[in-house]
């Protein structure tokens, strides 16, 4: 996990491209009509899938913790700021009554207390932080006091997010129900299907996906980043250490919650629908996929798999929409089999391979030639048995 | 049964004709029995008399309800003819429905013979060229001879249909009515009898008191005794109500409830203390049996769902027990066992038409009907299991043991595995459930002191403890089992004695994914069996597992059954929770609202029941101590 300054620099440099081609470049481009209003609404659906990524590696990549709950939180912040497109459609549903259309259904005529205060924005987001952080913050205290841990941690969360699920598909939750929130008209007042608005949160993604990547890159060289790494990698060790791992984990867990709640909201008003099958545990799964096939305990990793999968899905439920899971389930087997460092680590490996192939031309006698998979493999073995 | 094809036939006969009409006709067709005499016709009175006295054993003039339906027809008077009919009052005899039914319907005629009797007939069988039909007398339901000895043949348009005056029609309703009361069958009789009671008319009661005194079946006398308790309830008698309170009481039928609780506002308003007191004690005797009712009842079913969760459960324990590996796959493995049931009784039927990836293919089927149909479930079982098993030893070759050392990956790559199961399931089998019937013994139930138990939720509970006796036998008491627990306990002690762990691990999956097969098996029996079946059950399996504890049956049984009736009990009660719910400060409200869905309200209960349970024990029920450190 030791980085040279080369490779730091070449990282540097790659994101600074990557972040001003997403900020600036690709919205120009829509604004002039080269890049469609689709594929601009697609990258932006890629890019909060990245900030869900990047929450299940802090998790996952970082502290070992394999949260089957990332999509319970996602859908939890797109649920909060939902709540705030809803009462923003005004009246302009199809029943023309100042509530949402799903409540007028179930017979109501004015709006229940829980929601007369997201008609405020600053109200929406601060709960679109608060929300999941609170659950998170309460499941976590709960099971790393117990210290529940490993696979037992993972069925947890994903019991969770289950459970959470089961509540929103009621009716009665008055949360939308099975159909979730959509149709939804304004966003701060502008028209949310306005090509200008659908850019702008388009960049407002890209600089948040930013600015998350920066806070993490900058927690993981603290020290902080350092005991969360030793979590991960011998957890008695830093008990004995003196350290209350407790405490570090709670604190990643609620952050985690945080950002793939952020990732949640900003999903919610460019794909214009949130309902809770957003919230099962498969779609909690299929992040850690794109973890896994980008690259675990980097950051850069979670962002290329994210954007690659999701583009591959994009374009396989097209062409192969019988073969799609197949196709998924397949490269998962292979990447966790083969290629445990992602797709991030193939240049890494390509330069290991070419410099062993010259070492051995140069004087075949001092080197034998370990497989490279398990010389990998090793490296990314936590300390668990 | 000719009489039912009859009055069904009759609604498709001529309209009445009128006497007088097409008498020519009529007379011709008559030619043939021109001469039958006075004499033999007495005779053949008499000698009927004799035929039917031993029979009868009776007094000489009691008659069986076909001739009194006979007489009746032939009456003069409409008195009389009311008289004859409502004398059937009471009686079940199975002719009599269809006989009054034809009456009714003008299909009861009166023939005149060549001796001027008037002899009421049915016309039964097919029609023939003339569309004359076979004559049924209605007295003995005998073929009416003619004079050569052979059978009658008549047109229905020729005849002259039995009058009937409306006051008649009101009366053979009545006898119609109760008729069933008294009906061969035991449950029609008890049908009857509740139904009449719930009109809660006091003309039926009579009726139903001489019912009362004749009958024997100890169902039927109860069901008789509510019905008249429960008509009674309407008696202007106070003494007859308070009977009948007392008699409520003493039966406290479910059924009964609403009823009482009415009387109960009726006696209220009539501000007749004693009978409200009496209404009273006779409700809470009927409120006291229901909630027997439902305990037992949920305590039946939460057996029964502990029973499938432990079958389900199982194989992921022993799996997880000894590798550590929690097998995402497991609920395909359920979903292979289900469909493998599903091909095993097409096998036995019809055979299986399947085109996976396009490629068509054919499952030739036995064609068996009958019981040998019926066993196909029995054969299906151990197909079950080994389908199961072969795709966990190939999983385990092909996937899990390169991830031994690295078990939250083996959870990844299984998911894989798992969408890919799935999805090869759907190309296969298609996205949309298939229909498994239950054979007979399993789709029947038991109704014992109004508690329902049904015969696959019994035979689920029976072959879950069968299995767990299995599997606690093969453990314990075959070599398998020594050298499964030996890796369990120390894999490298294990492997340094001589045990080939590889192999073992390989046996044990299989082992694991078998018992899934089987739990898919018999899921089948009781749920939907489609693609993504085992999807529905796999959080709650590894709740179960979680809780039991690493590798030891016991646990697994333990919470596998408590999951299942915590799971059960707060659903039935949550209703009558939701009110104390709401009084919680700040979620009440909340919680109320959630109390609502029962099911989801069970089910996240039982969720955060486990959570805090961990925080009292983190390893579950029961956990293998070691001194070992992870």
């Amino acid at each position: 996990m030791t980085t040279s300054p080369t490779a730091r620099r070449v990282e540097t440099t790659a994101i600074a491209v990557i972040a001003l081609f997403l900020i600036v470049v690709f919205p120009l481009l829509n604004a002039h009509g080269v890049v469609s209003d689709f594929t601009l609404n697609l990258w932006g659906k890629y890019l909060c899938y990245a900030l869900l990524a990047i929450s299940v590696d802090l998790l996952w990549g970082y502290t070992g913790l394999l949260s089957l709950g990332q999509a319970l939180f996602f859908a939890l912040g797109g649920y909060m700021h939902g709540m705030y497109l809803m009462r923003m459609i005004g009246d302009l549903g199809q029943h023309k009554q100042p509530i949402p259309d799903f409540l007028v259904f179930l017979g109501w005529t004015d709006l229940p207390g829980f929601w007369k205060p997201f008609s405020s924005f600053p109200f929406a987001l601060a709960m679109v932080f608060l929300l999941p952080g609170l659950v998170a913050l309460i499941f976590g205290f709960l099971a790393f006091r117990s210290r529940i841990k490993g696979v037992y941690f993972s069925i947890l969360t994903q019991a969770l997010t289950y459970a959470g699920a089961l509540i929103f598909f009621r009716n009665n939750t008055l949360m939308g129900g099975n159909n979730g929130f959509t149709d939804f008209k304004f966003i701060l007042g502008h028209n949310i299907r306005e090509a200008s608005t659908q850019r702008a949160l388009f960049i407002v993604t890209a600089v948040t996906l930013l600015l998350v990547y920066l806070l993490c890159r900058w927690l993981s060289r603290t020290k902080f980043g350092l005991v969360q790494k030793a979590i991960r990698d011998g957890e008695n060790r830093v008990l004995f250490s003196g350290y209350a791992a407790g405490h570090y984990k709670l604190f990643v867990f609620v952050l985690g919650a945080v950002i793939a709640s952020v990732g949640g909201a900003l999903y919610v008003p460019q794909v214009g629908i949130i309902n809770p099958s957003e919230m099962t545990p498969d779609k909690s799964l299929e992040a850690v996929v794109w973890v896994a096939v980008g690259g675990r305990a980097t950051l850069l990793g979670p962002i290329v798999g994210a954007v690659s999968i999701n583009a591959l899905k994009s374009w396989a439920t097209r062409a192969f929409p019988d073969l799609w899971l197949i196709l998924l389930g397949g490269l998962f087997i292979l990447v966790v089999l083969f290629l445990p460092g992602g797709l991030v680590s193939i240049p890494g490996r390509v330069k290991e391979l070419w410099r062993r192939c010259r070492a051995k031309k140069a004087g075949p006698s001092e080197t034998e030639t370990p497989p490279a998979a398990p010389a990998a493999s090793a490296e990314e073995t936590p300390a668990k048995p | 049964m000719v009489f039912r094809g009859l009055s069904g036939r009759v609604f498709a006969a001529p309209p009445r004709v009128f006497p007088g009409a097409d008498d020519i006709r009529f007379s011709a067709r008559l030619l043939l029995d021109g001469a039958v005499s006075d004499a033999l016709m007495m005779m053949f009175r008499i000698l009927r008399l004799f035929v039917f006295l031993p029979l009868l054993a009776g007094p000489m003039f009691a008659a069986t309800p076909r001739e009194i339906i006979a007489e009746a027809a032939v009456a003069e008077s409409s008195a009389r003819q009311r008289e004859l009919v409502a004398s059937l009052r009471g009686q079940g005899d199975e002719a009599i429905a269809p006989l009054l039914g034809a009456w009714r319907q003008d299909a009861l005629f009166i023939f005149p013979n060549a001796a001027g009797e008037k002899i009421p007939v049915t016309l039964a069988g097919e029609k023939d060229a003339d569309g004359a039909q076979a004559a049924i007398r209605v007295s003995d339901g005998e073929p009416l001879l003619g004079d050569d000895g052979r059978p009658l043949r008549l047109v229905a348009a020729d005849l002259v249909a039995a009058d009937h005056t409306s006051s008649l029609r009101r009366v053979m309703k009545g006898v119609l009515d109760v008729i069933d009361v008294a009906a061969p069958a035991a449950a029609t009789r008890i049908k009857a009898i509740q139904t009449l009671g719930q009109t809660q008319n006091v003309e039926q009661l009579p009726v139903l008191a001489a019912r009362l005194e004749i009958e024997t079946e100890k169902k039927v006398v109860l069901a008789l005794r509510e019905a008249i308790a429960l008509i009674n309830l309407k008696s202007s008698d106070p003494a007859a109500k308070l009977a009948a309170f007392e008699e409520l009481a003493a039966l406290h039928t479910l059924s009964s409830a609403d009823f009482l609780k009415t009387a109960l506002k009726e006696a209220e308003a009539a501000g007749d203390k004693t009978l409200v007191a009496a209404a009273g004690t006779a409700l809470r005797a009927v409120e006291r049996h229901r909630a027997k009712v439902d305990f037992i009842g949920t305590l039946f079913r939460s057996l029964s769902l502990g029973s499938i969760l432990l079958i389900v459960a199982l194989g992921l324990a022993i799996t997880f027990g000894l590798m550590g590996v929690i097998n995402m796959a497991h609920g395909e493995m359920i979903a292979v066992g289900a469909y493998t049931t599903y091909v095993v009784q097409n096998v036995f039927g019809p055979g299986l038409a399947l085109s996976p990836f396009g490629v068509s293919m054919r499952i030739p089927g036995l064609n068996t009907d009958g019981w040998v149909y019926e066993s196909y479930f029995l054969f299906a079982l151990p197909c079950s299991f080994l389908m199961a098993a072969l795709v966990g030893v190939a999983l385990e070759r092909g996937v899990i043991r390169f991830l031994y050392r690295r078990p939250l990956e083996s959870l990844l790559a299984t998911w894989g595995v798992s969408l890919l199961l799935q999805q090869l399931l759907r190309l296969t089998f298609g996205a949309n459930n298939v229909q498994v019937g239950s054979p007979s013994y399993l789709s029947g139930n038991w109704t014992v002191d109004d508690i329902l138990f049904g015969w696959n939720r019994v035979f689920v509970i029976g072959f879950a403890a069968l299995i767990v006796l299995g599997v606690w036998l093969v453990l314990t008491r075959t070599p398998l089992g020594l050298l499964i627990r030996s890796v369990m306990q120390n894999r490298q002690m294990a492997a340094c004695v001589g045990v080939r762990t590889e192999r073992v691990n390989m046996l044990t999956f299989g082992l694991g994914s078998g018992l899934a097969g089987l739990a898919g098996a018999f899921l089948s029996q009781i749920g939907n069996v489609g693609p993504s079946l085992g999807q529905s059950y796999i959080v709650d399996s590894f709740m179960v597992v979680v809780v039991g504890g690493v590798g030891n049956l016991v646990g697994t049984v333990i919470s596998g059954l408590g999951i299942g009736s915590i799971d059960q009990f707060i659903q039935q009660y949550s209703p009558a929770l939701a009110g104390a719910l709401g009084s919680v400060p700040v979620i009440g409200g909340g919680l109320r609202n959630l109390a609502q869905d029962s099911a989801v309200f069970g089910k996240i209960l039982v969720l955060c029941g486990i959570i805090l349970f961990l925080q009292w024990k983190p390893a579950g029920l029961f956990v293998t101590r070691s001194r070992s450190l992870d």
